[in-house]
């Protein structure tokens, strides 16, 4: 009778609560409790012990690592806000030519791979690089790029995006009237906009800016490419789980689970901000341009232009440099076809284990993700809220760590899928899935929901009333979700790295392989091919993401 | 046919013990202020809010443990909750698809509800085509067209201006009176509840305060809080003084007043309630006030709005009274004149002084 008493509306959501949780708990916690216990327990797993901690943090260079990526995501989230908020204001409210393009271009490095960035950083400024040898050959010196100041360059010019698309949201939706308001009260425009318009957009600014930070500290590839001696966290934790000479699991659990603990405090120090400082505002009317001079407009014009050209350079710079002959590392100014016929010869097949890879993660982050984004947002009891905390979590966890924790996890026992194309899936699938459950719920909060009950009173079952009726609703926020999804996926290089084998090379591990010195023009070609898979979907879906697009920041 | 339903949201019981019984074909509607429980109450019928005690039965047949989408209980929304996504003819079919009415019968159907709300020209519309009074009968087209066995309606004027919710009230009462079915309909405005109901159910704190006829409860009501929610009323406090004949004089403060409540017993605190409507002037010209108790007032306040003039005059110890008057280009009242009001007896009510 009990079970009577519990709507069927209720049992659905609970039916769809436990398979979320089942398969998070699988797949996500219990990895993730793999690297928690490698790293306090005894190798024999028999006793709890501070041994590993103070082994690691013992030594110097582990330390440093720890102290390297705070300072460059701290370095790197400064110039970034320094940036992305006057471009954003020059956008919303002053007469730069071109805007729309503008926007368009500048949302362009959210989806380009920024190991991609660096990989072409190096290309041209590294030490062999094209535009080094060049001004070599002139005889001007040229410093190293390597270390800090290539990684927070690569940083600032791929995730300035976001910080500049929720400001300039954020400067949209400020209500002119208040402005009105403040100037009618006899507040000059300067004092207008410091003392209104700035502490409304501030959250919007700092929300964005701690997203740049986590994703600093989490990021693999650019450090991987530009930091080589620099000790830096995540490419630690990979070196000391695959690293060529002695492996050492419960050290790099250790420096996994001080990673996960740094992104973690910033992401609910974020989500908490959020929550208490985000202003309801609506901008019935748009603000009006703020006249400049001549002078002034092409000084703004040029700054504008050239943030949103330059963070694409490097991408076209690939492009342009795939079409050229290599003979190993060295590069001859010739026109040449070569690098793709080597890289399609890859035995294999690259490019469909990547578009393959993509897709599926696209479908399987959908399947999942929707039925939770409709569950968080129709559910108000306390273990749903347990479930957005779970299912925010992936968005805290390094790909390197959750991957090391599915290898310990699914190695050996009950289930084996380490060696295979699942494992992979499953990593991409779970580190993804915030994207379909923040698209699906975001736009779940635009639907009534007395859409469902007028269904269901109607006679339609709550399972089909959620597949016939509510999905196609959900359809917007759910392609925007599996977009984002297919795009980050085809370049994830950072959980790929430690869990792919030999028949499973996607087209970054090719990439990746590339660093080592032999194929770079392979490598040229796998990168531009990557472009060209990451831009035609986001062209495709254009429209569609930009609507969406800041619900998943 | 709804047996001592209970609901609670942690210790609040939004519905506490409710029994009432609708007759079949009856227009009964839940009244009360926000958070009274009507809405609860309703979503209880409609299956959408569980029971934690108590039954429903609809005829012999109970169903608050059938679920809602095998109810077959029609329900217009607040927000009229049309799927955006289809067009009018496409929503009022939803559910004789989910019955699996077949394609000739379906269309006919869908036709005479249409026909029946007035939009057989528009089942080709996209919802966003249609006004908000428009909408609203794709609602009651949608809700009547699986021909269910209660019709439930839930606020469903809020969403629309005045004018038009005087409209639309008369066409929900004059469709319900058509088709007979029997009708539950939930409302905070009162003067939309007289106007349609057959009976009222009056609620607050999760309990029915008050079920009756409309006359009954705007005349008759059980106690302050039915009184007060029914439109505007003067609550006077005094004590009880000698009767005299069927009349019983009661003290408020330096003023007497008679009324008719034989049970009081001298000497024991009352309030009364006087509708500013029960109150006229006594001019000269005004035959219609002979006969009538007197009581002396000062005018202070003076509020013209066409129809009506709406006065507050303040009575020997200064407690205030409200009068509406018909308008009349024979008097003039201003603040600060002494005017002398009549009333009939029989129109005050009275209550006890600590009931509630």
């Amino acid at each position: 009778m009990i079970a009577l008493r519990v709507a069927p509306l209720a049992r659905l959501q609970l039916a769809l609560g436990v398979l979320a949780f089942l398969f998070l708990g699988l797949f996500l916690l219990y990895p993730l409790w793999g690297v928690l216990s490698a790293s306090i327990l005894t190798p024999d797993g028999a006793a709890f012990t501070a041994n590993n901690y103070i082994k690691v943090l013992s030594r110097s260079f582990y330390r440093a690592s720890v102290t390297n990526t705070l300072a460059i995501g701290l370095l790197a989230t400064l110039t970034t806000t320094m940036i992305a908020v006057p471009l954003a204001f020059a956008i919303a409210r002053l007469d730069v030519p071109g805007k729309l393009l503008m926007t368009g271009l500048a949302a362009l490095p959210l989806v380009l791979p920024s190991f991609v960035g660096a990989y072409a950083l190096v290309l041209l400024l590294g030490r062999s690089g094209v535009v080094t040898q060049a001004l070599n050959s002139w005889g001007i010196p040229f410093g190293s790029i390597y270390g800090t100041p290539g990684i927070v360059a690569v940083y600032t010019l791929t995730l300035y995006p976001y910080v500049l698309l929720p400001t300039l949201a954020g400067l949209k939706a400020v209500d002119i009237s208040v402005e009105e308001a403040a100037q009618n009260l006899g507040s000059s425009p300067a004092r207008t906009f410091r003392t209104v318009t700035l502490p409304i957009i501030i959250p919007s600014v700092l929300s964005g800016a701690l997203l740049v930070f986590i994703e600093t500290i989490e990021n693999f590839g650019v450090p991987a490419v530009l930091a080589e001696d620099k000790p830096i966290l995540a490419v630690e934790v990979y070196k000391l789980f695959i690293g060529e000479t002695a492996t050492n699991p419960s050290a790099a659990a250790v420096l996994g689970v001080l990673l996960i603990v740094l992104t973690a405090t910033v992401l609910i120090i974020q989500r908490r901000y959020l929550a208490r400082h985000r202003f309801a505002t609506g901008a019935r009317t748009l603000s009006p341009l703020v006249k400049i001079g001549a002078g002034c407009r092409t000084l703004v014009t040029g700054y504008c232009w050239a943030v949103v050209l330059l963070a694409l350079v490097p991408f076209f710079a690939i492009v342009v440099l795939s079409f050229m002959e290599f003979r190993g590392p060295v590069l001859h100014a010739r026109f040449s076809l070569g690098n793709y016929a080597e890289l399609f010869a890859v035995a294999g097949g690259p490019l469909s284990n990547t578009l393959m890879f993509a897709t599926l993660a696209a479908g399987g982050a959908a399947l999942i993700g929707v039925p939770i984004g409709w569950v968080l947002v129709r559910t108000r009891t306390g273990w749903a809220s347990l479930l957005d905390i779970v299912s925010t979590m992936p968005f805290a966890v390094a790909g390197t760590v959750l991957a090391i924790g599915l290898v310990i996890a699914f190695n050996s026992g009950w289930l084996v899928l380490t060696g295979g194309w699942l494992i992979m899936l499953l990593a991409y699938t779970v580190r993804k899935l915030p994207f379909t459950v923040r698209s699906s719920s975001a736009i779940l909060h635009q639907i009534d929901p007395s859409l469902e009950e007028a269904s269901i009173s109607l006679g339609v079952s709550p399972l089909r009333t959620l597949i016939v009726l509510i999905v196609p609703l959900m359809l917007g926020g759910i392609v925007a979700g599996m977009v984002l999804t297919w795009v980050t996926v085809a370049s994830e290089l950072s959980s790929t790295v430690v869990l792919y084998s030999g028949p499973w090379r996607t087209l970054t591990i090719i990439m990746f392989q590339a660093l080592e010195g032999t194929g770079a023009g392979v490598a040229v070609a796998a990168a531009s091919v990557l472009i060209a898979i990451t831009l035609i979907p986001m062209l495709a879906a254009y429209r569609l993401l930009r609507r969406h697009e800041l619900s998943m920041l | 046919m709804i047996e001592g339903v209970s609901r609670y949201f942690g210790s609040v019981a939004a519905v506490n013990k409710v029994a009432l019984t609708i007759e079949d074909g009856e227009f009964f509607t839940l009244l009360g202020p926000s958070g009274c429980g009507k809405t609860t109450l309703l979503r209880m019928i409609a299956g959408f809010t569980e029971l934690d005690a108590g039954r429903i039965h609809i005829g012999e047949k109970r169903i608050d443990t059938i679920p809602p989408h095998r109810r077959n209980i029609g329900m217009v929304f607040q927000n009229y909750a049309i799927f955006p996504n289809q067009t009018v003819a496409g929503n009022v079919a939803y559910g004789l698809k989910a019955r699996k009415v077949a394609g000739p019968e379906m269309a006919r159907r869908v036709g005479e509800a249409l026909a029946l709300v007035r939009l057989e020209a528009y089942g080709d519309r996209w919802p966003h085509q249609l006004s908000g009074g428009q909408l609203q009968r794709v609602a009651i087209a949608r809700a009547l067209v699986i021909r269910p066995e209660v019709l439930l309606l839930d606020e469903p004027l809020s969403n629309l201006d005045a004018r038009l919710r005087v409209d639309m009230r008369g066409e929900i009462r004059d469709l319900q009176q058509r088709l007979n079915i029997t009708t539950v309909y939930v409302t905070h405005d009162q003067e939309e509840a007289l106007a349609v109901s057959h009976r009222i159910a009056v609620m607050q704190a999760g309990r029915i305060e008050q079920l009756d006829h409309p006359e009954h409860i705007y005349r008759k009501p059980k106690n302050l809080f039915v009184a007060q929610f029914m439109g505007t009323t003067n609550v006077l406090r005094g004590i009880v003084g000698e009767h005299q004949g069927d009349l019983v004089r009661v003290r408020v403060g330096a003023s007497e007043l008679s009324v008719a409540d034989p049970s009081a017993r001298e000497g024991e605190p009352v309030s009364l309630c006087l509708r500013p409507e029960a109150l006229s002037i006594v001019h000269p010209g005004n035959a219609g006030s002979a006969g009538l108790a007197r009581l002396e007032a000062m005018v202070t306040k003076t509020e013209f709005i066409g129809p009506l003039a709406r006065l507050e005059a303040e009575l020997a110890d200064g407690s205030m009274v409200r009068v509406a008057v018909l308008d009349d280009p024979g008097t003039s009242v201003v603040p600060g004149s002494r005017i002398l009001l009549a009333y009939d007896p029989a129109r005050i009510t009275v209550f006890r002084q600590g009931s509630p």
